[in-house]
């Protein structure tokens, strides 16, 4: 690997996890959108701001951005306050207004700077290593991975600082507020750094894959934990890892970077939700056959208790009876054996004291929807999982 | 006459300059178990909102033990209504109690031990510890209710705000919150509480206030519980009968 190759592969890595973390709580927060909205709407402030500074790396550039977006969000909020639209139209209208701004002025006034629409929406990752920061002479990286690590500095000390504040005001508004955690400010916070996340992202990763960033680690995260903390953890580590795999990708097809970082992305987020252990599609099929052959089950053991008659409990009677076809009856019965409920003597089926406690208590449970008495039960069926 | 735990002057809250609550004047005494009774939209969340800073008033003053609810956060605790978040939010019943530790820790400092010890016993008192680890979105309607509670109770307050606490809950949790309400009373605290159902307010609550936009009555249940209070807040004619 050439130093080249690690530092791309580091800058990637850098953005993602300053993007994974302030992406989480946007999703938790169900503001995934606005990241878009924020991303797309700086560009004015990334054009005014190099007309003022006349340096793509000025730290004064980035502030000036994000405060663009910051005023992105105020608007969103101002035009969703007055109620005459909803929040998604509210978003769809300002941001590309604001970023058409962006383009015009690029258009008009910067054709000789590197500065292109291009750039803007995938950004030029490829090229971040020839950008060097010199300082005394002495060549001490590129600018961009001392800027984007400078804001990973920033938004980690703040997540540590205020992840209490973070969390209650996330999960419960009007507690958080009424606890004295003004609500207002850890929201224009959270804004403020995400702004700032997007800008220092902006140059490397453009403002497509930005989003991409934020909000499908977090998304990826949050289908594999119930811990806030692991699932900052997992998003960051899902960040990394589709930043790298991404940048090899790219070397082994001979494409885009940023494109490459994005289907890596795109692709974990589809493995994690088709084979997640609780949440994954495949486990909630899985979980809904299981609760169907459950309430069979259920149905069954009842029908035993009711009907003390031996031509009631025949296998065949069973069959025809239930009205359930062969395979559902041979899974029903299976189950049953299996758990020790009943037992089978001449082909008349009858419930063994285990079964007949376990319908008791379940039936018990059905009518009164009583949840301590179940505990124990929830172990081994799905059904009493809620 | 016993301390004013509670003291609302002039009170009015509008939402988009239409009135939600109209030159409200209550005063609510310390150690009351009180309902805030009124129809839908009669504004009762939003007077416990305003009282607690959550939303801002147009007009009016609220002090709590005399002085202003800014300066008297650690007297107060608050449960909102249950569907006011999202429980599918990654954490635990525990660290949800946790939360009602944060207003006496302030700004950054983290909970330790000492909080995590009276997150447990407030989850022991709502019966709700084996449930410690669980994940909130796998807890019933009535056992979320009861971290809620837990929540306030750990905030060890004087005075208690509460948002339909009975909302979707079994009658087995309904029982059990009333209980721990009636013992916060015994203990001294002042528990206000916004109700819906009529027929239990002379069972559960010795102090009611009638709300409809605008205060109709407030006082001791047995004084002012009536078809003509009742009438007048709801606009129709209310019969019940409460004298058995």
């Amino acid at each position: 690997m050439s130093s080249a190759q690690i530092e791309i592969q580091l800058i990637a890595s850098i953005v993602a996890v300053a993007c994974a973390i302030p992406g989480t709580f946007l999703v938790l927060r169900k503001m995934a959108m606005i990241s878009d909205a924020i991303s797309h709407s700086i560009l004015p402030g990334i054009v005014i701001g190099f007309f003022i500074t006349h340096n793509l790396n000025s730290p004064l550039l980035i502030l000036f951005a994000a405060f663009t977006g910051i005023i992105t969000v105020v608007l969103v909020e101002y035009i969703q306050k007055t109620n005459l639209v909803k929040e998604d139209t509210a978003i769809g209208l300002v941001f590309p207004a604001l970023f058409s701004i962006g383009v015009i002025l690029i258009a008009k006034n910067a054709n000789d700077v590197h500065l292109d629409v291009d750039a803007v929406l995938l950004g030029e990752l490829a090229f971040a290593p020839f950008d060097r920061l010199i300082i005394n002479g002495a060549d001490v990286g590129p600018k961009s991975l001392w800027i984007v690590g400078s804001i990973l500095l920033i938004t980690l000390t703040l997540l540590i600082t205020f992840f209490k504040e973070l969390k209650v005001s996330t999960f419960d508004k009007g507690l958080a507020a009424s606890l004295g955690f003004s609500p207002a400010i850890i929201h224009y916070g959270l804004m403020s750094v995400s702004s700032v996340t997007t800008v220092g992202a902006f140059d490397a990763v453009g403002a497509i894959l930005v989003v991409a960033l934020m909000i499908a680690p977090a998304a990826t995260a949050y289908l594999l934990t119930t811990d806030l903390k692991k699932m900052l953890v997992l998003a960051v580590g899902f960040g990394i890892f589709s930043a790298i795999m991404g940048y090899w990708v790219a070397h082994w097809l001979d494409a885009s970077i940023a494109g490459s970082i994005t289907t890596i992305l795109g692709l974990v987020f589809l493995m994690v939700y088709l084979f997640a252990p609780s949440k994954g599609i495949i486990a909630v099929l899985y979980r809904e056959k299981q609760q169907r052959i459950e309430v069979s089950l259920l149905t069954f053991l009842l029908h035993l208790k009711n009907h003390d008659e031996l031509e009631e409990r025949h296998v065949k009677h069973l069959n025809e009876h239930i009205n359930w076809q062969k395979v559902r009856s041979k899974s029903v019965l299976d189950l049953a054996q299996k758990n020790n409920m009943i037992h089978i003597e001449n082909q008349i089926v009858s419930l063994t004291e285990k079964g007949d406690a376990f319908t008791s208590k379940a039936i018990d449970y059905i009518i009164t929807n009583r949840d301590a008495q179940i505990e124990d039960m929830k172990d081994d069926f799905f059904l009493f999982r809620g | 006459m016993s301390k004013i735990a509670v003291k609302v002057d002039d009170l009015t809250v509008a939402y988009n300059y239409k009135p939600v609550l109209w030159d409200i004047d209550l005063e609510i005494p310390e150690g009351v178990l009180m309902a805030i009774v009124g129809p839908n939209g009669a504004g009762k969340s939003t007077l416990i909102k305003s009282i607690l800073g959550i939303l801002k008033p147009i007009a009016g003053s609220v002090s709590i033990y005399g002085k202003p609810y800014d300066k008297q956060r650690q007297k107060v605790a608050y449960v909102p209504q249950k569907g006011s978040v999202d429980w599918d939010f990654p954490t635990t019943a525990l660290d949800v109690v946790m939360m009602g530790t944060y207003g006496s820790l302030g700004w950054i400092k983290r909970p330790g031990q000492k909080e995590k010890k009276a997150a447990l016993e407030a989850l022991e008192k709502v019966g709700m510890l084996s449930f410690k680890s669980r994940q909130i979105s796998q807890l019933s309607g009535g056992q979320q209710q009861r971290i809620f509670l837990a929540r306030a109770l750990v905030q060890n307050a004087a005075i208690y705000f509460m948002d339909e606490p009975f909302q979707g809950v079994d009658a087995s949790t309904e029982i059990a919150i009333i209980n721990i309400l009636k013992a916060l009373r015994k203990a001294g605290k002042t528990v206000i509480v916004v109700h819906h159902d009529l027929q239990t307010v002379p069972e559960y609550f010795d102090w009611v206030t009638f709300l409809n936009v605008k205060k109709i009555a407030t006082g001791p249940v047995k004084d002012i519980f009536n078809d003509d209070n009742l009438t007048k807040t709801y606009g129709i004619n209310y019969k019940v009968s409460i004298q058995e």
